[in-house]
C-alpha cells in the first residue's frame, strides 16, 4: 500500500469538492499522466456512513468495463482512511468544447464525437449497463481527440425485470420525456435520448430543451415535437406523473437545425422520439447513413481543442480538469437534479 | 471418493427445532459462524437473497488472506453486510445492522441507545469496511451461481413437464442448497456454473428425479446440455462440499 502513494507522482492540485479532492499525477512506473481523485472520508459524515456509494459505483463498473471509449479506471488504492481512484488523465469534455467560441464544429467533427460517444456507449448497454447521466460535461476528451464517457457515479446494471428504478436521474436538460412522467422501470433508452440532446446542442452550440423546472423541460420537449399521445406512445397515461398539456405545433426539426444535413436530421429523428420503445438503440444508430456518408468523422489529432488548452499546451502547462472538478463539487443526486 | 452420494443423509429428516444459537460461544468454524450470523442478522433485515450471498463471499474472501483469530468475525460479518448492501443498491443502513448484530448476538436485549457504545460500533464497522476493501484489493465484484441457476432451471421446467415439475420442489431445493453452500469458504473455489448444477443434482437425487429423454451414462452427464467442461469427479467433488456444510451444523 505504501509504495502506491509514491507510484503516482503529484504534479498539481486540480480541484476540491465535498467529497472528493483531484490531482494531476504522474505514474513514476510508467510514465503516464493519470488523474487521482481521492475521496475524502475525513469529514465527520463521511465517517459515518463508510466508503462513499457513488464512488464504490465507479469503483464496481469501471474495474470490469474496458473500452477505448470509456474512462479507463487504471487503480484503485487506500491510504490511511483514504480511498483514492486512479483514471485516464483528460484534458477537457465537450461542454467546454461546445462552450467555447473560438471553436468551429464541422458537420466532420461532430460525427466524429458522436460516433466515439456511441461506441463507448453502445458497449456499456451490451454489457447490460446504464450510464444515466450523459451530458456534455461527462464526455470526456483528450489532448488527441480521444472521447471517453466518464463519470459513472449513478451507473447502474439493468435488466432485472423486477427492479424498480428511481426516476430521478440524468440532469433535468438531458432527462427523457418518459423519466418526466416518473417511469420507474426503463432501459437503454433513456441513455439515447441524452445523446440525442447532446447531439442537438453540438449544432446549436446551446442546449436544446433548458428546462427551469421538470414541467418546463416537458414543455420546451412539445414545444418542438408537439405532444404524445395514446397513438404515438402507447401507455403514455399510465404512467405516474402523466399530466395534460396545452397543446403545442410541432416545428420541423430542419427548421431549427438550418445547417444539418438530411442523414444528420434523420439521426437525430432516431434518437429524439418520444415514445422510448421507438427510440432507436447505438448499434441500429451506428448503422445509419451520417457514419458511412461523406464527410468522413475527423480523425482525433485534427479535432480542435479549446482556447484555454492550446494556449496553455503552447506554453506547455497543463490545463485544469474541469470535469473531475465538478464531481468533486457535487456527487450527490440533489445537486444534479436541481442545479 | 465415494461412488455414491449418500442422499440419504440429506433425505433424513433433521430434528429442525427452531435453535437460537449463543453466537458468542461458538468458534469460528471455518467461517460458517460468522456465514451463518450474516443470513441470520441478513434475514431479519429483508436483505435480498443476492445481497447476502455477497455478504458471505466478501467474508469468506477476507479470511482467506488474514489470521482468522485477529479479527472479531462478528464485527467483520457485520461489516460484509453493510458493504455488501452498498455493492448491490439494496440499501441496508447502519443503524439497522448494528442493531439487528447487538441484538442477535445479545439475544432480548433492548435497542442500543445512541450513546458511546452505538458510536463505537458504528465506527467499528465502518472502519472494517474499508479495511475490507483494502485487502480484497478494491474488487467487491462478484459473480453469482444464481443467474445461472435460474436459467438451468427454467430450461429443466421444459424437459420435465410443468406437471411432474409442479409436483416436485426441485427449484427451491436447489436454490436452498446454493444459499447453504454460502456458509462454506470453498464457495470461491469453483465456477459459478458448476456450483449451479452441482446444487441441481443434489435436488434431483434427493427427490429422486429421473430426467426423460437421455440415459446418464458415464460419457455423458445430464447436465452437459449446459456446461461442457465439468468433469465427473469435479461434480462429486462440489457435490460432497455441499453435503458437508450440513454437518457443521450445531446439533
Amino acid at each position: 500500500m505504501e509504495n502506491k502513494l509514491k507510484k503516482y507522482e503529484k504534479i498539481e492540485f486540480l480541484g476540491e469538492g465535498q467529497f472528493a479532492t483531484v490531482y494531476k499525477a504522474r505514474d513514476v512506473d510508467t510514465d503516464n499522466i493519470v488523474a487521482v481523485k481521492k475521496i475524502k472520508l475525513g469529514s465527520r459524515q463521511e465517517a459515518q456512513d463508510g466508503i462513499n456509494r457513488t464512488a464504490l459505483r465507479e469503483i464496481k463498473l469501471l474495474q470490469e468495463l474496458h473500452h477505448d471509449n470509456i474512462i479507463g479506471l487504471l487503480d484503485v488504492f487506500g491510504h490511511m482512511s483514504n480511498v483514492s481512484l486512479v483514471f485516464d488523465f483528460m484534458d477537457t469534455d465537450l461542454e467546454v468544447i461546445i462552450k467555447d467560441n473560438s471553436i468551429i464544429l464541422t458537420t466532420a467533427n461532430i460525427k466524429s464525437y458522436i460516433l466515439q460517444t456511441l461506441q463507448g456507449l453502445e458497449y456499456l448497454h451490451l454489457n447490460w449497463v446504464l450510464h444515466r447521466d450523459l451530458k456534455p460535461n461527462n464526455l470526456l476528451v483528450n489532448s488527441n481527440g480521444v472521447l471517453k464517457v466518464g463519470d459513472f457515479g449513478l451507473a447502474k446494471l439493468y435488466g432485472s425485470p423486477n427492479r424498480v428504478n428511481t426516476h430521478q436521474v440524468v440532469t433535468r436538460w438531458y432527462r427523457a420525456p418518459e423519466l418526466l412522467y416518473g417511469a420507474k422501470q426503463y432501459s437503454t433508452c433513456i441513455d439515447m435520448w441524452a445523446v440525442g440532446c447532446i447531439l442537438a446542442e453540438l449544432l446549436l452550440r446551446l442546449p436544446i430543451f433548458p428546462g427551469e423546472s421538470d414541467l418546463d423541460q416537458l414543455t420546451k420537449i412539445f414545444g418542438v415535437f408537439g405532444n404524445p399521445t395514446e397513438e404515438t406512445w402507447p401507455g403514455l397515461k399510465s404512467l405516474s406523473d402523466y399530466i395534460e398539456f396545452k397543446p403545442f405545433t410541432p416545428i420541423p426539426l430542419k427548421n431549427i437545425f438550418t445547417a444539418a444535413g438530411d442523414d444528420l436530421l434523420d439521426l437525430i429523428e432516431a434518437l429524439l422520439v418520444m415514445n422510448p420503445i421507438k427510440r432507436k438503440n447505438c448499434t441500429a444508430c451506428l448503422q445509419m447513413p451520417f457514419f458511412s456518408n461523406k464527410p468522413a468523422p475527423t480523425v482525433g489529432d485534427k479535432l480542435p481543442l479549446p482556447h484555454s488548452l492550446r494556449t496553455m499546451r503552447d506554453l506547455d502547462k497543463p490545463s485544469l480538469k474541469r470535469k473531475l472538478l465538478d464531481t468533486a463539487e457535487g456527487g450527490t443526486l440533489s445537486k444534479r437534479l436541481f442545479f | 471418493m465415494k461412488d455414491v452420494i449418500d442422499v440419504m443423509e440429506l433425505q433424513r429428516e433433521k430434528t429442525r427445532k427452531n435453535v437460537s444459537l449463543d453466537y458468542k460461544s461458538l468458534d469460528f468454524n471455518n467461517g460458517f459462524t460468522p456465514a451463518r450470523f450474516i443470513f441470520e442478522c441478513g434475514i431479519k433485515l429483508n436483505g435480498q437473497p443476492l445481497t447476502l450471498a455477497t455478504a458471505a463471499v466478501i467474508m469468506h474472501r477476507f479470511f482467506r488472506e488474514v489470521d482468522p483469530s485477529n479479527y472479531d468475525s462478528f464485527l467483520i460479518a457485520a461489516s460484509s453486510l453493510y458493504l455488501a448492501g452498498k455493492v448491490k443498491d439494496d440499501n441496508l443502513k447502519i443503524r439497522d445492522i448494528i442493531n439487528v448484530a447487538h441484538n442477535t448476538l445479545h439475544r432480548g436485549s433492548s435497542p442500543l441507545e445512541i450513546g458511546d457504545e452505538y458510536w463505537n460500533m458504528r465506527d467499528a464497522i465502518v472502519q472494517a469496511e474499508l479495511l475490507i476493501m483494502r485487502i480484497l484489493k478494491f474488487e467487491v465484484g462478484t459473480v453469482h451461481p444464481h443467474k445461472f441457476l435460474l436459467h438451468y432451471l427454467r430450461s429443466m421446467e421444459g424437459w420435465l413437464g410443468k406437471a411432474q415439475w409442479e409436483s416436485i420442489p426441485v427449484a427451491r431445493a436447489s436454490a436452498a442448497f446454493l444459499q447453504d453452500f454460502h456458509h462454506d469458504p470453498s464457495i470461491l473455489d469453483y465456477n459459478p456454473r458448476h456450483i449451479a448444477i452441482a446444487c441441481i443434482s443434489l435436488a434431483l437425487q434427493c427427490y429422486g428425479v429421473q430426467l426423460p429423454l437421455i440415459e446418464d451414462t458415464d460419457d455423458e452427464a445430464w447436465y452437459n446440455v449446459f456446461v461442457k467442461d465439468l468433469p465427473k469427479e469435479k461434480h462429486w467433488e462440489i457435490m460432497e462440499k455441499i453435503m458437508e456444510v450440513y454437518n457443521k451444523e450445531v446439533e
